[in-house]
């Protein structure tokens, strides 16, 4: 049996590996550090807790170029935070009968509680093309916009092909209807401002390009925005009243809060201003383009998404002609320590749009700790399994 | 020591929740007014949050700075002593 080759970890657009040492330190010298209930007790453990999951709040707030910190919530990943906006604008800002555009390219973290409320409460949907390019036809929105139209729910970057939807064009062209923004694979790469976008609820999850840990995300609601909140319970405040607080970011946090995570996401978004999002984004469109042109050489490979030159994340998802997605996953891990992730990425309806559904595809997803050898092995390990 | 001891009155500011106790906290850090973050009193409220704790001569410069950041004050009070507890407004 040879030795096991090194791991290279080409997933990112599942969660991101490795994480920065100083979200690495944030969470291991708090664990070991403090008592980690925030908001609850007077003491200085409690209170500095409180201190940094604000901090972490203004960290993102401004990140976003969100005018206030209270309209930013924490959640425990962007399904939660998409959950949030989406059953909790039912009944507030979304009613019976009222209608949705969305994209192909959503997540099931969209799609389900879309289709959820249009089988059960009486939504409809209607969803946007995709051009030739692969990319949504944001210009067909005007077409689609009824009378009755409330709310547009875009998924910034793709998670299956890496291509972005332009955000601007969107909130130029959404009227009075509310853009609702899943940010899960953009947010830490492409510039995102909430209030030149015109969004006016962006979820976003810590794990991903943010940097955090697992268990970690959020939303930003634009001020003026309700939401039927998804629990209720213990704030901290109000403590008097039996009925849940009406404010931000309160309302939306009931439960002592995933402190270590929160901690480790604010660290993570420094690492980012740190280091720049321009850096960070240059250097993983470096590497997806090399892999792009390596791809152009092989046969027998097919590759799903932008064409070139089409601004796209560093996110390629391909096939291997005669061979299943999941073999190629599994021999590029065994054979070449690559790790990679194959079939539909939990979005059903973008693999219906680009003709991959039922088996999908294999989707390579660079990050910032990516190297260029790291592209040349994802090379010559799909180069072999198509040669064999 | 308990209650913080002040030279000049103090008084305490009541805000919505711990994030704008924590905001008014940075502000005040960075105006260099002297404050301390204290648990609710009893005797203001049952509530088991926090409040801010400042020398009532800043009272004027402290309004400002919550109205500019748009921090609501749910409760302003002056200390007339360990347990007790003037109020000078609250919404």
């Amino acid at each position: 049996m040879d030795s096991k080759p090194a791991p290279i970890y080409v997933d990112n657009a599942a969660t991101s590996f490795p994480k920065p040492r100083e979200v690495i330190d944030t969470i291991s010298s708090l664990l070991g550090g403090m008592s980690l209930s925030p908001g609850r007790s007077a003491h200085r453990y409690s209170l500095e807790c409180s201190r940094i999951i604000f901090e972490a709040r203004e960290t993102l707030a401004s990140f976003f170029n969100c005018p206030d910190s209270s309209r930013i919530a924490f959640a425990c990943n962007v399904t939660e935070a998409l959950n949030a906006g989406i059953l909790g604008l039912f009944g507030t800002a979304l009613h019976p009968g009222d209608h949705v555009i969305t994209t192909p390219f959503e997540h099931n973290s969209v799609m389900r509680p879309l289709r959820y409320l249009e089988k059960n409460a009486g939504l409809t949907l209607s969803i946007l093309p995709l051009s030739d390019e692969g990319e949504v036809m944001v210009s067909e929105l005007p077409r689609l916009m009824r009378d009755n139209t409330r709310l547009i729910v875009v998924n910034h970057v793709s998670n299956v092909t890496g291509s972005v939807v332009d955000l601007e064009e969107i909130g130029r062209l959404k009227g009075e209807c509310l853009l609702m923004v899943d940010a899960a694979q953009s947010a830490g790469v492409f510039s995102i401002d909430v209030k030149k976008m015109h969004i006016d609820m962006l979820a976003f999850t810590g794990h991903k390009s943010l940097f955090g840990p697992t268990g970690s995300g959020g939303f930003y609601l634009r001020e003026g925005l309700a939401l039927q909140p998804l629990k209720m319970g213990g704030t901290g405040s109000n403590s008097e009243t039996e009925v849940q607080p009406d404010f931000m970011p309160d309302i939306y946090e009931a439960g002592t809060p995933n402190t270590l995570g929160i901690a480790g996401l604010g660290s993570g978004v420094e690492f980012i201003v740190k280091t720049g999002l321009a850096a960070i984004r240059g250097h993983e469109q470096r590497l997806c383009a090399l892999f792009l042109d390596g791809l152009r050489q092989l046969k027998n490979v097919t590759v799903f998404g932008p064409g070139a030159g089409r601004q796209r994340a560093a996110v390629v998802s391909l096939r291997v002609k005669g061979k299943s997605e999941s073999e190629v996953a599994f021999r590029l891990d065994r054979e070449f320590g690559v790790m990679v992730r194959a079939g539909l990425h939990c979005a059903p309806a973008a693999h219906r749009a680009i003709g991959t559904f039922p088996a999908g595809t294999v989707r390579f997803s660079f990050g910032y700790f990516n190297t260029e050898k790291d592209v040349a092995t994802c090379l010559r390990g799909l180069d072999m399994i198509a040669a064999r | 020591m308990w209650p913080p001891q002040h030279h000049s009155p103090t008084c305490v500011v009541i805000l919505f929740s711990i994030h704008f106790v924590l905001k008014a906290e940075k502000l005040f850090k960075k105006q260099g007014i002297s404050h301390d973050v204290i648990p609710v009193p009893r005797e203001i409220s049952s509530d088991c949050g926090m409040a801010v704790e400042f020398p009532c001569r800043e009272i004027e410069k402290v309004s400002e700075l919550l109205a500019s950041a748009d921090i609501r004050i749910a409760g302003l009070y002056r200390r007339d002593g360990r347990d007790s507890f003037q109020v000078i407004s609250r919404s």
